[in-house]
């Protein structure tokens, strides 16, 4: 059994618990969650719109975060290869279904976060013991390490298009991911990431400024137009990138263990899925944005092969204007650091887990060394990386999301065990309708992997598939 | 300790205040307390081999297509 926690905190110290009555240690961590749910059941005993409201901005974050954090370097440049490769006829309605996928998967993580008060890392580990648990680690750790490697490269892009040099590019950016940790107050930490999260949606005002026919744009998402070109070894990686665009293995790490963080229970169930949905919705408007926006490219001919984030900016210049191609490449900056700060802050929370370390964003420095030091070297090693001159920017990025969508399977294995476990979940185990839809994602998602592998190996065995 | 200064120098009532937490929400029992480890069926075992290889499969498909790319 472990020591307990030295209370180092001036406010903390023991007092016997008054739901248990045993005398238990409290911790500078403790106090910290214990405002914010002491907001929250206050907030719950009142009455009145106003007071639903406020109960609502008081438990969003996590479901916000962790869809608009997977909106991310490579995600947001494999919609804008999407666009200016397709078109919107197959992928509008095609991405807007990953989205409702996502929502699907990510809704288990809350139920389990709340229901737990644990991490995903500990579970798996706790409950399948270390042999699987090291497997669930190093699949994250390797998917988490290299996609922090595209996200350093998208802020390197975009922020490339206004002359600023790489290395201070990923230099800055990692200042800003080591700034905002420096409150060591969970709250705060999502409040500012949050506000910075909303940046996402500057692909919006891009996609206006393209002056796309709104007709086209939802007749595309009513009918669902054949793929473009048919099946083929490019199209099924873009299929893949799209998939892994918006289902990833951290993502489930990442909730579920800023649920445990942020104290949520099993009352804030309700609130915790209208925050993933809400999460959801304005990710798919962004992602739907970025595709909307880059499709000149595609109604001109105009070849993206060797497209970096700053040059889609610049090839959009004559549709969308100096404005457009400006908040293009802010937007580019943007995803790459908040899903910087969000991946390197699951990768972080695992390995406290696993470690059994103190990992909690209400950590002051000196109790949560480990867990600071893992979040913030990892983002340094992955910035670092992206220095490396001559590296093939967009074709890792692609290769990146392909991953994403080859490890899903083992991890939704996992969390569908897990959400299904009487003894930890009692009443909340998923019902059979859930169930059915988490084996269905599972069953698409090996799919997609095979016929990835087809594509590779024999690439004219596409054509049983209806390709060419 | 009743009534102790917050990180602001505010007086807080601290059993109040961690009556808002449910037991195992606090620092101490989520260290000291885990959930029990369960055993898997060998139907289970065999579908987390079966995910296994297919991962590590796949990884060698990917690996073979960047070796390709690069070539």
């Amino acid at each position: 059994m472990s020591p307990p926690i030295p209370p180092t905190s001036p406010s903390a110290g023991t007092l016997i618990h008054p739901a248990t009555a045993v005398d238990v240690v409290i911790t500078h961590e403790d106090i910290d969650r214990a405002h914010d749910r002491d907001r929250v059941w206050q907030t719950r005993a009142q009455r009145g719109l106003w007071s639903r409201a406020r109960l609502l901005w008081l438990l969003i974050g996590p479901g916000i975060l962790v869809m608009l954090g997977e909106n991310d370097g490579p995600s947001m440049l494999s919609y804008a290869a999407t666009g200016a490769r397709y078109g919107i006829g197959f992928f509008l309605p095609f991405v807007a279904l990953t989205f409702l996928v996502a929502c699907v998967v990510q809704e288990m993580t809350v139920r389990l976060g709340a229901a737990t008060h644990r991490g995903h890392a500990e579970l798996i580990f706790d409950r399948f013991g270390p042999f699987w648990g090291w497997f669930s680690m190093a699949d994250l750790m390797i998917g988490n390490f290299l996609t922090l490697v595209t996200e350093f490269i998208a802020i390197r892009a975009g922020l490339g298009f206004f002359g600023i040099p790489p290395s201070i590019a990923v230099l800055a950016a990692w200042l800003v991911l080591f700034a905002a940790l420096m409150a060591h107050r969970y709250w705060t930490w999502e409040r500012v990431t949050l506000a910075a999260a909303m940046f996402n949606l500057i692909f919006v005002p891009v996609a206006l400024l393209s002056h796309p026919h709104w007709h086209a744009v939802a007749s595309a998402l009513v009918t669902w137009k054949p793929l473009p070109g048919g099946l083929t070894q490019e199209t099924v990686l873009i299929l893949l990138a799209n998939i892994g665009a918006t289902v990833t293995p951290w993502m489930l790490f990442f909730q579920q263990s800023a649920i445990a963080d942020k104290g949520l229970t099993t009352h804030d169930i309700r609130l915790g899925r209208v925050d993933t949905m809400l999460g959801a919705a304005l990710a798919a408007v962004a992602a739907l944005a970025t595709i909307i926006a880059t499709a000149p490219l595609f109604a001109h001919g105009m070849s993206t092969a060797n497209f970096e984030a700053a040059g889609f900016a610049q090839a959009l210049q004559p549709f969308v204007g100096r404005w457009g191609a400006t908040l293009f490449a802010l937007g580019m900056f943007e995803a790459g650091m908040v899903a910087a700060i969000t991946i390197s802050t699951s990768s972080a929370y695992a390995f406290g887990e696993v470690a059994r370390r103190p990992h909690s964003l209400n950590l002051p420095f000196q109790q949560g060394k480990s867990f600071y030091l893992v979040l913030i070297l990892e983002a340094a090693a992955a910035a670092g990386l992206v220095l490396i001159p001559g590296i093939p920017l967009v074709y890792i990025v692609l290769v990146v999301n392909v991953i994403a969508v080859l490890a899903m399977p083992p991890a939704l294995l996992f969390l569908y065990m897990l959400v299904n476990d009487r003894e930890i979940m009692g009443d909340l185990v998923s019902p059979l309708w859930a169930n059915i839809l988490a084996l269905g994602v599972v069953v698409v998602l090996i799919a997609a992997g095979v016929l990835f592998g087809v594509s590779v190996i024999s690439p004219h065995a596409l054509s049983f598939f209806g390709g060419r | 300790m009743e009534n102790v200064p917050d990180n602001h120098g505010t007086a807080i009532n601290l059993p109040a205040l961690v009556a808002s937490l449910e037991p195992d929400q606090l620092a101490v029992a989520k260290q000291q307390h885990h959930c029990p480890r369960r055993s898997l069926t060998p139907e289970e075992k065999l579908v987390f081999w079966a995910l296994r290889i297919y991962l590590v499969f796949m990884f060698g498909i990917v690996i073979y297509q960047v070796w390709m790319g690069a070539r």
